[in-house]
């Protein structure tokens, strides 16, 4: 059995769920306080700010996703781990890599429009609806992400 | 790119609804009375009318370790340095010259512990006191505060400021200067006077303002008119008034290009600067109330709104 191949292909399901996992709790944290700063003068538009606080959250969730496939296609979470040449373990982590680091980056510009957002909310919270928006923009690179790193795992011949 | 003071900024975008509006200064400038002025206000704020004390420390609360928002409150720190000295020549209490809010604690004033003040103004008082005692003159201890404080506040915005503080350090300093070498050269005052009271800058130079002030007041507006601030010198020459209102007005378009940050200090100290105009604005309006003045001349007066 080679087990660097195997080595690899973990590394991969690490960094997925790590670096999207970081980029998701800074961004989340970072909309959480200023969030908190309109309520703590407002606390009417909670629910409104809280929308914008979730929605750097995402990416976390793809890079948690992206680790559970790439684990059950090389057989981990079955029991069974595959055997994996050195080859089909870095084609592995290759693949997580799209999540790992779009996931990251795009959380935190996520966060920082969601702030911008946040300050709508709390100047014209009409407009609230236009800096979710705004900032639900910046997901679509990270379900690019997301979908060739899906695209990559299920491909890889085994 | 920073990501600070995210919740400070927050706090202040959401507290800038309460600030007034120009629909809000016209219900004040048509209101019949005192009563209906500070009903207006509260209808607006909800409460009574927060002093930029209170603004301060909402602020100052937000972001307790920037040294950068410091800053704002140089000019009363200054000014209650000359409060003190002033009340120590007339033999009067301090305590009610001061203003508020400082950075200083004003017992160390009040009882000429200058060893005890920050930095940035100790050897100022240690000076302005030995001048006061030398001297007597009045106007040249106020002069030569005045000064040391713009010089206190470009020292410190190049130290610790972002280039919004050094900014603001730069309009207050040229607004300032252009106000004294005016006033000194209308009054033929001597070139050892204005090298204290005038402090310089990048944009107007002390040793070209110096040497204008010292002829007559046309020289001074001539050069002026040559530099960029050749707006402010025509105001000046027509009116005081409208001069320190353009100075005002210039602050606040300053202000206005922190409003649309989402971190870092500039929109708190937007904010500050906003709180100021908006009191000042209030003052106007509440003082030509009591004076009877009409309409035009208070509008005339108001000062530009961040909002």
């Amino acid at each position: 059995m080679n087990s660097l191949g195997l080595t690899l292909a973990i590394i991969g399901a690490v960094c997925a769920a790590l670096f999207a996992g970081i980029g998701s709790a800074r961004a989340v944290g970072l909309v959480g306080e200023a969030a908190a700063g309109v309520v703590s003068v407002d606390p009417s538009k909670f629910s409104k700010v809280l929308i914008l606080q979730l929605l750097p959250g995402t990416q976390g969730l793809y890079g948690l996703l992206i680790a559970i496939l790439l684990l059950s296609r090389i057989g981990v979470l079955g029991g069974g781990a595959a055997d994996l040449t050195t080859a089909q373990g870095l084609m592995f982590l290759a693949a997580s890599l799209p999540i790992a680091v779009v996931g990251y980056f795009s959380a935190m510009a996520q966060g920082r429009a969601a702030v911008a957002g946040v300050g709508i909310t709390a100047k014209k919270p009409e407009h609230n609806g236009k800096g979710i928006i705004m900032a639900a923009m910046v997901e679509t690179y990270a379900i690019l992400a997301l979908l060739v790193s899906i695209l990559l795992i299920y491909n890889i011949a085994i | 790119m920073t990501t600070k003071y995210a919740n400070a900024v927050a706090a202040v975008k959401a507290m800038e609804n309460t600030l007034l509006t120009w629909n809000d200064l016209e219900q004040l400038i048509n209101a019949q009375s005192r009563a209906e002025i500070n009903s207006l206000v509260m209808a607006k704020k909800g409460e009574e009318n927060i002093s930029t004390e209170a603004v301060w420390e909402m602020i100052h609360d937000y972001a307790p370790d920037s040294k950068e928002l410091e800053i704002l409150l140089y000019k009363n720190d200054f000014h209650n340095l000359k409060a003190s000295l002033k009340a120590m020549i007339s033999g009067k209490p301090p305590e009610k010259y001061y203003i508020r809010p400082t950075n200083l604690n004003l017992h160390h004033l009040t009882e000429k512990e200058y060893d005890s003040l920050p930095d940035y103004i100790r050897n100022t008082a240690y000076e302005a006191y030995d001048l006061i005692v030398g001297t007597s003159d009045g106007q040249l201890v106020d002069s030569f505060i005045d000064s040391e404080a713009l010089l206190a506040i470009q020292k410190s915005s190049e130290s610790f400021g972002g280039d919004f503080m050094r900014k603001y350090a730069e309009l207050l300093t040229v607004c300032a200067d252009i106000k004294t070498a005016y006033r000194c050269s209308k009054m033929r005052k001597q070139k050892s006077f204005l090298e204290r009271a005038i402090c310089g800058s990048s944009e107007l130079d002390k040793e070209s303002l110096i040497r204008e002030s010292l002829n007559e007041p046309e020289s001074l507006l001539n050069f002026l008119e040559d530099s960029s601030y050749s707006e402010a010198a025509r105001l000046l020459n027509e009116s005081p008034a409208q001069f320190e209102k353009w100075c005002d007005d210039a602050i606040m378009e300053l202000a206005e290009t922190a409003r649309m940050k989402s971190f870092g200090t500039e929109p708190l100290i937007a904010y500050y600067i906003a709180t100021e105009a908006e009191q000042k604005n209030l003052r106007i309006i509440t003082v030509c109330h009591e004076f009877g003045a009409d309409r035009e001349t208070i509008t005339e007066r108001m000062r530009k709104l961040y909002v």
